[in-house]
């Protein structure tokens, strides 16, 4: 089922919770809604399910304006973030629930609970109650419950925010394993960018009720359309500065930190515009020769220093300000240790400088 | 295909039709409301100023220009104001007890604490005039011990404003007691804990932080318990305090036609009551603060020691017995057979049991109570869920308009609904002289309302919405939802609601007694009071009916509060 949002805004009095929503989730994707916590992600799953009334715009499935379908006739299957497991009910009666309103025969009935108990892994544990569960199972069960009425589209809403960190990763991969067995369509939102890049088809970021990128994990790991992208994907040093030269593809940008040389961009930049570069920490590298060789050569000096074992997380400023700091990730660092105080020759390869819009336009949070 | 999609087609217009009856539903329960509620209060109100349709003031000054009138406005008043302090006095050591202190048996003892809830202070008024009475136990005790020479004559009209005080005040204490024992454990400890370790001093923790955080809790509790004392008719009646304004309105209601001041003094009741409800909840007890988390709260409770722990007991007995006094009276009346100038009965009998079952007009009291608090406690739980459910899913557009309308039969004196019933449906097909079954029911249930839907909202509240959202994600209707998941997940808090709603119908005085005109349509209180009326052994018999009654109310109460736990309080307040 292919999903498509065409300017769907949702306001409550003054407040627009999401703000003119463009969007196409092809049919069987594993689709990302991303963003901290407020930005209308949520929101806007729900009024894809049909619990929330969409102020204007329309909403599409298959084509279909289902825009003011009521929930119970959009065909979707919803994992709630807190389970909503129906506490009066065992496992088996939780799952029967939504098959019963569909009026199948008992033998289809049956089956159908049987298949998703088996691919959840519940067999076991149909007679329990859910207050009888642990947090994994009953996260099991609402996937279970989702999945036997055969949705259109199955949205999941933070589904293991409640769980703990390895249950987090089990889980991730039985999801990732489900969806490729049923092959439905299915929205996932959450604020764990790590979970939405190592799972998701495609990802949809959202910030303050606007959608900024929608793109593949990879994509939008490296080429970011904004500062604040930039930095929610992982993490980066955004550096603002003044596009002084172009030619081509290739820009030069004048920073408080000196002159970069960039070759990325995520759009076209005049000569005299503002911009960001945002640069990750795994970009910058040390230059042993300690001669300035490499792109973008940067004299820094280390202000703080983390050790982690496998790589070492460094906080350093430059000679030319004190206020711009730079992280960097040092790996495999040879036989040499730094201590704090101590200068560092580094350079930035030119292709892992990404130009992007000057970050003032975000506004607070970025 | 054709035939799934047929199936889907006609599961959609059984969704329909079902949202349909829902929505109908809400908008029956909202002219009930509006017919049973609002429009007779309109009508008294109108009538207070009206002369044939010609708005005037002139009642006003009739009504304050009679010396019977005026006596009985600031009698009463004198009633509510010392039943609240004295309720607060009795209740608030009884609740820091519970509050701060575990010892032995605090289950029970508090427990016990409720039971004189349980019995309309009427009845105990019965039980209170024979030991009370010039020649009454008390009076023998006391002279036979040679405390005093002469018989004190208690009840005498100098004495009845502290007996009616006094009976309030032992019916009314568990109510205060239920909120302020609410509103104290509602007050995380560590805010004391954190005062403590300032260094400030235990009587200011009380009177800068456990004072403005338990204050709201306090004047939800003691505006109930003053417009309760304040109009109360049962109590006075039975007393022979004439001079009250409910007995005053009670005795205007015949001729209520002739006679305009009654609109006028039962105006300013309605005056009073909302007067001291507004000035209660928004002027006194309008802040709530949120509490943060709760810290460890099993922490703050002391251990009481032995002195304390023997101090606690004598309390709480001691107030449990004072409270039960006019219970074990009547006990006493009702299985005295031969009781004349001794301390207690020299024979003792069950005859008068006997002849509750026998007698027509006990047994008709029994069946009729049983019937009306029965249906109408059916009324509340359907519109006490309806309502309920409504203003917790926010489903009209005023849903706090809604939840005020239903609470106000709380502040309401049931004296001046009844009243509103029989001036306004009088002459209709709903006429009281005719059948009052339908209003008794409806005057019930209107008026223990609040109670169910209180009981309704605090199931509903700990209901995370997802559940229903959940279901109608697979395609169920609301009312679908509702009956297959809410329903059966806020089952205790209905049934206990339903327990109270059936108890305090059964206990009803003002309504059983204005509208039941006809032998018939008795219910037991009526049948109590009509009998207590009577010459020679009426008001023993009158003595059994009142202890049946009390042990029924006691069964449904204790399975409601075995229900509800310490949600209790919680339904004792505006």
């Amino acid at each position: 089922m292919e999903v498509v949002f065409n300017k769907v805004c949702k306001r409550y009095g003054d407040f627009t919770a999401v703000n003119e929503l463009d969007l196409k989730i092809e049919s069987g994707s594993l689709h990302f809604l991303l963003g901290p916590s407020g930005c209308g992600k949520t929101t806007t799953l729900r009024m894809l399910a049909g619990l929330e009334t969409v102020t204007s715009g329309k909403l599409y499935f298959d084509g279909k304006d289902v825009t003011s379908l009521p929930a119970a006739d959009r065909g979707i299957g919803m994992v709630f973030q807190n389970y909503a497991l129906w506490p009066h009910m065992t496992v088996y009666k939780n799952i029967e629930y939504g098959l019963k309103l569909r009026k199948l025969t008992a033998s289809e009935v049956k089956s159908r609970i049987d298949d998703v108990l088996t691919i959840t892994q519940l067999t076991n544990f149909t007679h329990r109650l859910p207050g009888q569960l642990s947090g994994g199972q009953q996260q099991r069960v609402a996937l279970a419950r989702a999945l036997a009425i055969r949705p259109n589209v199955l949205l999941l809403d933070e589904p293991l925010s409640n769980l703990d960190a390895k249950l987090r990763m089990e889980m991730r991969d039985n999801i990732l394993k489900i969806h490729k067995q049923t092959g439905i369509t299915t929205v996932y939102v959450t604020h764990d960018q790590k979970e939405s890049l190592s799972m998701g088809t495609s990802i949809s970021v959202m910030h303050a009720g606007d959608l900024i990128q929608t793109a593949s994990p990879r994509d939008l790991y490296r080429n970011p359309n904004t500062p604040f992208i930039a930095g929610f994907i992982g993490e980066t040093n955004l550096i603002e500065g003044v596009v002084r030269k172009k030619e081509g593809d290739i820009y030069s940008v004048e920073t408080v930190l000196g002159n970069f040389v960039a070759t990325r961009a995520s759009g076209n930049y005049d000569i005299g515009s503002k911009v960001s570069l945002s640069i990750r920490p795994e970009a910058i590298a040390i230059d042993w020769s300690g001669n300035g060789q490499g792109d973008n050569p940067i004299q820094l000096k280390v202000d703080h220093l983390t050790y982690l074992g496998e790589s070492e997380q460094f906080l350093l400023k430059s000679a030319q300000s004190d206020k711009q700091i730079i992280k960097a990730n040092f790996y495999h660092a040879p036989d040499h240790s730094f201590s704090e105080g101590d200068s560092i020759q580094c350079f930035v390869p030119k292709s892992d400088v990404l130009v992007l819009p000057a970050q003032v336009e975000m506004g607070p949070g970025t | 295909m054709i035939n799934s999609n047929q199936k889907e087609e006609s599961s959609k217009l059984a969704r329909r039709l079902s949202d349909a009856i829902g929505y109908g539903t809400v908008a029956a329960t909202i002219a009930i409301l509006f017919f049973f509620l609002v429009w007779p209060v309109a009508i008294i109100i109108s009538k207070a100023f009206l002369n044939d349709g010609q708005f005037t003031l002139d009642y006003f000054p009739l009504l304050f220009a009679n010396e019977l009138y005026k006596n009985s406005m600031i009698n009463s008043m004198w009633i509510g104001v010392a039943t609240t302090v004295l309720t607060t006095l009795v209740s608030l050591p009884l609740a820091i007890i519970n509050a701060k202190y575990d010892f032995k048996g605090k289950g029970l003892l508090s427990g016990l604490l409720l039971v004189p809830m349980v019995m309309p202070p009427f009845v105990g008024a019965i039980g209170i005039q024979r030991f009370f009475a010039r020649r009454g136990s008390v009076n023998l005790g006391l002279m036979e011990m040679g405390i005093i020479d002469a018989p004190i004559d208690w009840l005498g009209p100098e004495n009845m404003f502290w007996a009616v005080v006094i009976l309030e005040v032992l019916h009314l204490y568990p109510i205060m007691y239920l909120n302020l024992s609410a509103a104290l454990a509602n007050i995380d400890p560590s805010v004391e804990e954190m005062a403590t370790t300032l260094g400030v001093p235990r009587w200011k923790q009380y009177r800068d932080i456990i004072w403005p955080l338990a204050r709201p809790g306090y004047f939800a509790g003691a505006i109930i318990v003053f417009i309760w004392a304040l109009t109360d008719l049962g109590t006075p009646l039975l007393v022979g305090y004439h001079e009250t304004v409910p007995v005053q309105i009670f005795n205007m209601i015949t001729d209520v036609n002739e006679n305009p001041v009654g609109y006028s003094l039962v105006f300013v009741v309605i005056l009073v009551t909302v007067a001291f409800f507004l000035l209660s909840k928004f002027a006194l007890g309008n802040q709530k603060y949120e509490m943060m988390a709760k810290g460890h709260v099993t922490s703050s409770k002391n251990e009481a020691g032995f002195l304390g722990s023997v101090f606690i007991y004598t309390l709480i007995i001691g107030t449990v017995f004072v409270a039960l006094v006019p219970h074990i009276s009547v006990l006493i009346t009702s299985v005295s057979d031969k009781w004349f100038m001794t301390v207690l009965p020299e024979k003792y009998t069950l005859k008068y049991y006997a002849q509750v079952f026998q007698a027509e007009l006990p047994f008709i009291g029994i069946k009729n109570s049983f019937l009306f608090a029965g249906l109408s406690t059916l009324v509340d739980l359907a519109l006490g869920l309806l309502i309920a459910y409504v203003i917790v899913r926010k489903l009209v557009p005023f849903p706090g308009l809604l939840d005020s309308l239903v609470m106000v039969p709380l502040a309401l004196p049931g004296i001046v609904l009844a009243f509103g019933y029989v001036v306004t449906y009088t002459d209709t097909f709903l006429d009281p002289l005719n059948n009052p079954v339908p209003l008794l029911v409806i005057a019930y249930a209107i008026r223990r309302l609040p109670y169910m839907v209180r009981s309704a909202v605090a199931g509903l509240q700990q209901t995370s919405i997802s559940l229903e959202e959940a279901s109608s994600t697979f395609g169920a209707s609301r009312f679908y939802t509702l009956r297959k998941i809410t329903v059966p997940l806020v089952m205790a808090n209905l049934i206990a609601g339903a327990l109270l709603c059936f108890s305090y119908a059964m206990l009803d005085v003002s309504d059983s007694l204005i509208l039941a005109m006809k032998e018939q349509f008795y219910p037991l209180t009526k049948a109590i009071y009509v009998l207590f009326l009577e010459q020679g052994s009426g008001s023993l018999v009158a003595s059994a009916l009142g202890m049946i009654g009390m042990l029924i109310l006691t069964a449904c109460i204790m399975g409601a509060s075995l229900i509800l736990g310490k949600k209790m309080g919680e339904l004792f307040r505006s």
